[in-house]
C-alpha cells in the first residue's frame, strides 16, 4: 500500500502522459533511434504536446541531416521539458543529438488505439517530419510512485501509469527506424524500452 | 505515515482526467446542479470522453425534461463510470436524477483557457452545447487516498487537483443553477469545483 498522507506536499511541475520508445539493433549495441512523446495537462507554461524524436542519436544534426528534433504546440513549455527533464533522462539527453534538435512547429496530432488492447499509436506532424510511435503487444497497467533515488531525473517523486510494450516501432515519413525494444528494469520490475505512461506527474521536494 | 512501496500491486481501474463542479443555492442546504467531466485514456471499456451534468439531481427525470445528462463518444464506459463510481460518491448517493439522465452521442470536444488561470471543457451532441468552466485557478497539488478515504470506498486513487474559486455549467450557453459552496477535502477547506488531471484509481491487492 503506496499510500501516506493524502496530500503531498511538494510543488507540481508537470502532469500528463509521457509514453517513449528506445530501439537498438542488438541488445549490446548502441541507440538505432529514440523517441519520447508529451501530453501535458498542465506545466508552468500551461499545456500541450510535445514530441521529442532521435532518428539519429549518435548524429548531431537536424532535418535535413537526421530527423532529430522537437515538434509541439508550446514551444515555451517543451524548451521547459528538453531542458529541465529530457536533459536528465539518461541517454535521451547524453546523446549527440539531443544539442541538435531544432523545435518545429506541430501541425497535427492523432491518437489511435486501446492501452489495454493489443496496440497503440501516437501520431504528430510538422511541415516537414510525420512521426508515428507504434505500440504493441502491451502489458498490464502498473501504478508507480518513485522516490527521488529512482527517478529520472533523481531529483524528483514521480508517479505513473506503466504499460508495457513488448513489441514497438518508430516510423518517420512513413518509413520504420531500425531497432526493436530490449529489457531494462526499473524500480524492480523487469519491463522493456517501449513504454506507456499516463497519469504521470513530476513533484519537488 | 505508511510505508510507501514504488509498485502498487492493486489492479488499475481506469486512468484519466476527472474535474468537477458541484453548485448550490443555499450553502447550507443539498446541490442543485453536480457536473463531471472524464477524459478516460485506460479503462476495461477502452478510451473515451464523457460529460455528466446533472441540473436536477433531484428529479427522476431525463434530458429533455430535465437537465439530466450524460454526453459521450463511449456509452459503454460511461454506464461502467456511472454504476461503478459515481453512484458511490458521496456528493453523488441517492441522487435519482443521476439513473434517469438520458444518454446523448457526441459529436464534438473541446478544449479552451490558459490552464494556469481557466479552464474550460465543451462538447456538443448535436445542436446541444454543454460547457463547464473554471476559473480564478489555483496551484496544482497531489493526493493518494486510500480505499477509506476514497469517494469510491474502496478504491485507492491518485490525481492532481487544482481548486477553482469560479466556475459555471452552461448548457446552450445557459448557466445551471447555483453557486459555490465550499467543503472539506483532504483535509482541506476548498471550494465545490476543481481540476482533477493524471488521476488513476486502483482496486486494492487483497
Amino acid at each position: 500500500m503506496p499510500i501516506g498522507i493524502p496530500v503531498n506536499a511538494g510543488r507540481i511541475d508537470w502532469t500528463g502522459e509521457n509514453p517513449g520508445i528506445l530501439l537498438k539493433e542488438r541488445e549490446d549495441g548502441p541507440w538505432s533511434a529514440l523517441a519520447l512523446f508529451f501530453r501535458i495537462a498542465w506545466s508552468p507554461h500551461g499545456r500541450g504536446e510535445a514530441m521529442m524524436i532521435y532518428e539519429r542519436p549518435d548524429l548531431a544534426s537536424g532535418p535535413p541531416a537526421a530527423a532529430n528534433a522537437v515538434i509541439t504546440d508550446n514551444e515555451p513549455m517543451a524548451r521547459y521539458l528538453m531542458r529541465e527533464f529530457v536533459a536528465r533522462f539518461g541517454v535521451f539527453g547524453e546523446v549527440p543529438a539531443f544539442a541538435a534538435m531544432p523545435v518545429l512547429p506541430l501541425r497535427a496530432s492523432a491518437t489511435s488505439g486501446d492501452p489495454r488492447g493489443g496496440r497503440y499509436v501516437e501520431s504528430v506532424s510538422s511541415d516537414t517530419i510525420s512521426v508515428e510511435l507504434v505500440w504493441e503487444d502491451l502489458g498490464r497497467p502498473t501504478a508507480i510512485e518513485l522516490p527521488p533515488a529512482l527517478s529520472g531525473t533523481g531529483a524528483h517523486t514521480m508517479f505513473s501509469l506503466l504499460v508495457e510494450a513488448r513489441r514497438a516501432s518508430i516510423l518517420v515519413n512513413g518509413r520504420r527506424l531500425p531497432g526493436t525494444p530490449v529489457p531494462r528494469e526499473q524500480a524492480g520490475i523487469r519491463t522493456t524500452t517501449a513504454f506507456l505512461y499516463f497519469a504521470e506527474t513530476w513533484i519537488s521536494g | 505515515m505508511t510505508e510507501r512501496v514504488p509498485v502498487n500491486p492493486g489492479a488499475v481501474e481506469w486512468s484519466g482526467d476527472n474535474p468537477g463542479i458541484y453548485l448550490k443555492t443555499d450553502p447550507a442546504g443539498g446541490y442543485v446542479t453536480l457536473a463531471l467531466f472524464f477524459r478516460v485514456v485506460l479503462s476495461p471499456h477502452g478510451r473515451g470522453t464523457a460529460m455528466l451534468v446533472l441540473g436536477a439531481p433531484e428529479t427522476a427525470l431525463g434530458w429533455p425534461q430535465a437537465p439530466n445528462l450524460m454526453i459521450t463518444d463511449n456509452q459503454a464506459l460511461a454506464r461502467y463510470l456511472i454504476d461503478d463510481f459515481v453512484v458511490n460518491m458521496p456528493t453523488f448517493r441517492g441522487k435519482v436524477g443521476l439513473q434517469a439522465a438520458t444518454f446523448l452521442p457526441l459529436t464534438d470536444a473541446r478544449v479552451s483557457g490558459d490552464v494556469r488561470t481557466r479552464h474550460v471543457e465543451t462538447v456538443r451532441s448535436g445542436e446541444l452545447v454543454a460547457e463547464m468552466d473554471w476559473g480564478d485557478l489555483g496551484p496544482p497539488f497531489a493526493v493518494e487516498v486510500d480505499a477509506a478515504q476514497s469517494a469510491t470506498g474502496t478504491h485507492q486513487m491518485y490525481s492532481v487537483f487544482l481548486e477553482a474559486r469560479a466556475a459555471s455549467v452552461r448548457l446552450d450557453g445557459v448557466p445551471l443553477a447555483g453557486r459555490l459552496a465550499e467543503r472539506q477535502l483532504f483535509g482541506r477547506t476548498i471550494s465545490t469545483a476543481f481540476l482533477a488531471f493524471s488521476e488513476t484509481w486502483v482496486r486494492p491487492a487483497a
